[in-house]
């Protein structure tokens, strides 16, 4: 199945000199394999667009190897790489019409007239700016621009395509839609596709695998499903995810037969010792204080349980988003009907330990999720 | 009654923004303004702080007209969406600047502002200046000085729109009770329809210079007086099919890849060209041979905030949109089959865009 595309192998970035400038890329190792649509996703200053920028040509890389299609390109200038880009600062001809920005590649190639009409065709459809082929970039709005962009990237061949936010400026209506016909349009063609995006929606909807970075370090390479089950440290656990995880400081201990974790304010969640298998106990008990994590699905409100006070309850037509005080801040817990909850009612929560997830309070490190190690 | 328009219509040179706008907001009621830009929610918070005046009509806050009435003697508070904080102040003294202007004792303006911060949980960097904040502080900085005056009248100008996506969900959460125990009245501005069910107890739709539709959450998501309000409310975006009823047994019906479904109580609806809204979540995956199943071609999954959205074809190629929760079964590709709750479809009058409003049904007990 490994079919490599894209191979980072120690990639660094320094502005200014190799080893004493701004270190922006810190030593990211990664592969994208043929076929795959892979998300960068962090907040501005992460790393993200820097690599990729590297990967694309247009930033020098400072140490380490790129190898794309199976050849060594981090020398060669952009033309020469067999990219498709789309994204700021690689804007649309000016002095032609959309049609003839999105055909350029392929008439560049020298396709047969009607196939290069059809192409085209398909892809204005699927991007909703057929009415805008005639027209000249600079007399379409901001955000048409953007998808004119996106259109002439993804209507070619190319080893790889780098789209850079692509759909930063879409109004919400179209913004799910759009999603989901990109993501099928790719996987139709065995495209090979990585984007780079601060909004972790985007990433979840399109990705096959999220590459988090931060601090110019990449914190976790995984599927959306991994990240959201296995986050592998606080931050991806709390940056990835809406509503974002709930997290409280904790204390462990083992008492009687129960896992015990205290929490603030003399709370403490109980759960039978057999719920975790002897050598979780043993490394979540020598750590003693932690981080839990509870993904807002996984809270359940129960018969029986912790006691937590509901602060707001939030329906949103699809979901209901409820906050209650607990443990001297808030747990947010997510249903999918319209609960019946009100301001100052009294629950009671239920974290099944399969949904516990632990970390390490000075490193962040993930130490466990639910009954594994991590 | 807290705060009153009355007809007010505002023009800019021979441009009229605001066309007869009347709305009439309780005491302690929160009212969100939600529309497009250029709707005119902005221009309609400035006159009410009475920065601009109307061309007609009457603004009465608690049962004074305000005609005549300057801006800082209306009682009310403002925050916006680009913070505007004094750039050499320390957030202490922007949170006290308007404190500071009724000459109130140092004791009691520090004892204000002191409990403001706690609230929006600023107080550990009430000394430090604006460029030392970062912008979830800046905002909540904005906020508390637009509180700390006690305003009968709180204008929030779209206030969590310079946030970042983990804050703005947290404000959401937390701004009702914090209004709530300011007992504020309150006019909120976004262009977030999350935020605009979320926070509000009514929502005033605005469009084409006017309000189209005031209610609340629930009225504008199940009952959306039109087609665009429909578009606007709703993640994915409400399914939209081009039918026609047709007279049938039980009143209105449209066939759906060949199955009949009724339209309970639509007969105005019948032989008028429509839109069917079917709202993503009231489409489920069901076994094949299910009575009115429409069959669909899976196009592909989309992961959205703890939903699944699926992309499917209909047998004539129209797109359609199904959510579900994630981590319910669902299929990913191939063929399947959708359920419809024909109780939750709305009917559109596809040239004006309006909703037809079923006729009551008589329930016989």
């Amino acid at each position: 199945m490994s079919d490599p595309m894209l191979q980072l192998e120690g990639i660094d970035k320094f502005y200014g000199p190799l080893d004493l400038g701004v270190h922006a890329v810190k030593n990211i190792n990664m592969t994208v394999q043929k076929g795959e649509i892979v998300a960068l996703l962090g907040s501005s200053g992460c790393g993200k667009t820097s690599t990729l920028r590297m990967i694309a040509g247009f930033e020098a890389v400072s140490r380490g190897k790129i190898l794309l299609a199976g050849r060594e390109v981090q020398t060669l200038p952009p033309v020469r790489r067999n990219v498709a880009m789309a994204f700021e600062g690689y804007s649309l001809y000016p002095t032609v019409s959309v049609r003839d920005n999105i055909a350029f590649a392929l008439k560049a190639a020298r396709l047969p007239d009607a196939e290069v009409a059809s192409r085209v065709k398909a892809v204005s459809e699927m991007l909703e700016i057929t009415d805008l082929l005639d027209r000249f970039p600079s007399s379409i709005s901001g955000g048409q621009q953007q998808r004119a962009s996106l259109a002439r990237a993804l209507v070619r061949e190319a080893d790889l395509h780098l789209l850079d936010e692509p759909m930063g400026q879409l109004e919400p209506q179209l913004r799910t839609l759009l999603r989901g016909r990109i993501k099928h349009y790719i996987k139709e063609r065995g495209l090979t596709a990585i984007l780079v995006t601060h909004d972790q929606t985007e990433a979840n909807a399109l990705a096959d695998k999220i590459a988090v970075m931060e601090g110019g370090e990449l914190q976790q390479y995984a599927s959306p499903a991994q990240i959201k089950d296995r986050p592998a440290n606080l931050f991806t656990g709390t940056f990835v995810g809406e509503p974002p995880m709930n997290v409280f400081p904790a204390r462990l201990s083992l008492s009687e037969g129960k896992v015990l974790i205290d929490l603030n304010e003399g709370l403490t969640l109980r759960y039978d010792e057999a719920a975790f298998p002897p050598p979780l106990r043993a490394l979540i008990l020598s750590k003693g204080d932690v981080v839990i994590g509870v993904r807002p699905y996984a809270v359940h409100r129960s018969q029986e349980g912790a006691q937590a006070q509901v602060i707001a309850n939030q329906w949103l037509g699809d979901q209901s988003h409820i906050a209650a005080s607990f443990a001297g801040a808030s747990i947010v817990l997510v249903e999918h009907d319209r609960a019946a909850l009100a301001e100052g009612d009294a629950i009671c929560v239920k974290i099944a330990p399969a949904d516990l997830h632990v970390f390490d309070a000075k490193t962040g490190q993930a130490l466990s999720h639910g009954q594994e190690l991590a | 009654m807290s705060l009153l328009l009355k007809n007010v219509t505002k023009r800019f040179k021979s441009e009229t923004v605001l066309d007869d706008i009347s709305l009439a907001v309780e005491s302690g009621e929160t009212v969100v303004l939600f529309g497009p830009s250029g709707a005119g929610k902005t221009v309609l918070l400035r006159l009410i702080a009475g920065v601009i005046e109307a061309e007609a009509g009457e603004i009465w806050i608690n049962g004074v007209n305000m005609a005549g009435v300057e801006p800082e003697d209306r009682g009310i508070g403002m925050a916006f969406q680009n913070f505007a904080l004094f750039p050499h102040m320390d957030a202490a003294a922007n949170i006290s600047a308007p404190l500071t202007a009724r000459r109130q004792t140092k004791e009691r303006i520090a004892a204000t502002v002191g409990q403001v911060a706690k609230l929006l949980k600023i107080d550990h960097v009430l000394h430090h200046k604006p460029k030392e904040l970062s912008n979830g502080q800046k905002q909540r900085t904005a906020l508390a000085r637009a509180l700390a005056g006690g305003p009968s009248i709180l204008l929030l100008d779209d206030p969590l729109r310079n946030v970042d996506a983990k804050l703005r969900f947290e404000m959401r959460l937390e701004l009702p009770r914090l209004l709530k125990d300011q007992n504020a009245t309150v006019i909120y501005v976004t262009q977030d329809y999350k935020e605009a069910m979320a926070l509000g107890h009514r929502i005033a739709v605005m469009n084409d210079h006017g309000i189209q539709q005031l209610g609340t959450p629930e009225d504008i998501y199940l009952r959306p007086a039109n087609v665009e309000i429909a578009r606007l409310f709703g993640d994915p975006v409400i399914n939209l099919l081009e039918v026609r009823p047709q007279a049938g047994d039980m009143g209105a019906l449209v066939e759906l890849s060949g199955n009949p479904m009724p339209l309970i109580g639509l007969e105005a609806a019948i032989g008028r060209d429509c839109l069917l809204g079917l709202r993503p979540e009231s489409l489920q995956f069901v076994a094949e041979g299910t009575p009115g199943a429409i069959p669909v071609e899976v196009e592909t999954e989309t992961p959205l905030n703890e939903k699944t959205v699926t992309l499917a074809l209909t047998l004539r190629g129209r797109e359609i949109m199904i959510s579900r929760p994630a981590g319910s079964p669902g299929p990913a590709s191939g063929k399947a089959w959708l359920g419809v709750d024909a109780g939750a479809a709305m009917v559109f009058d596809r040239a004006s865009g309006t909703r037809f409003i079923p006729s009551q049904i008589e329930v016989t007990p």
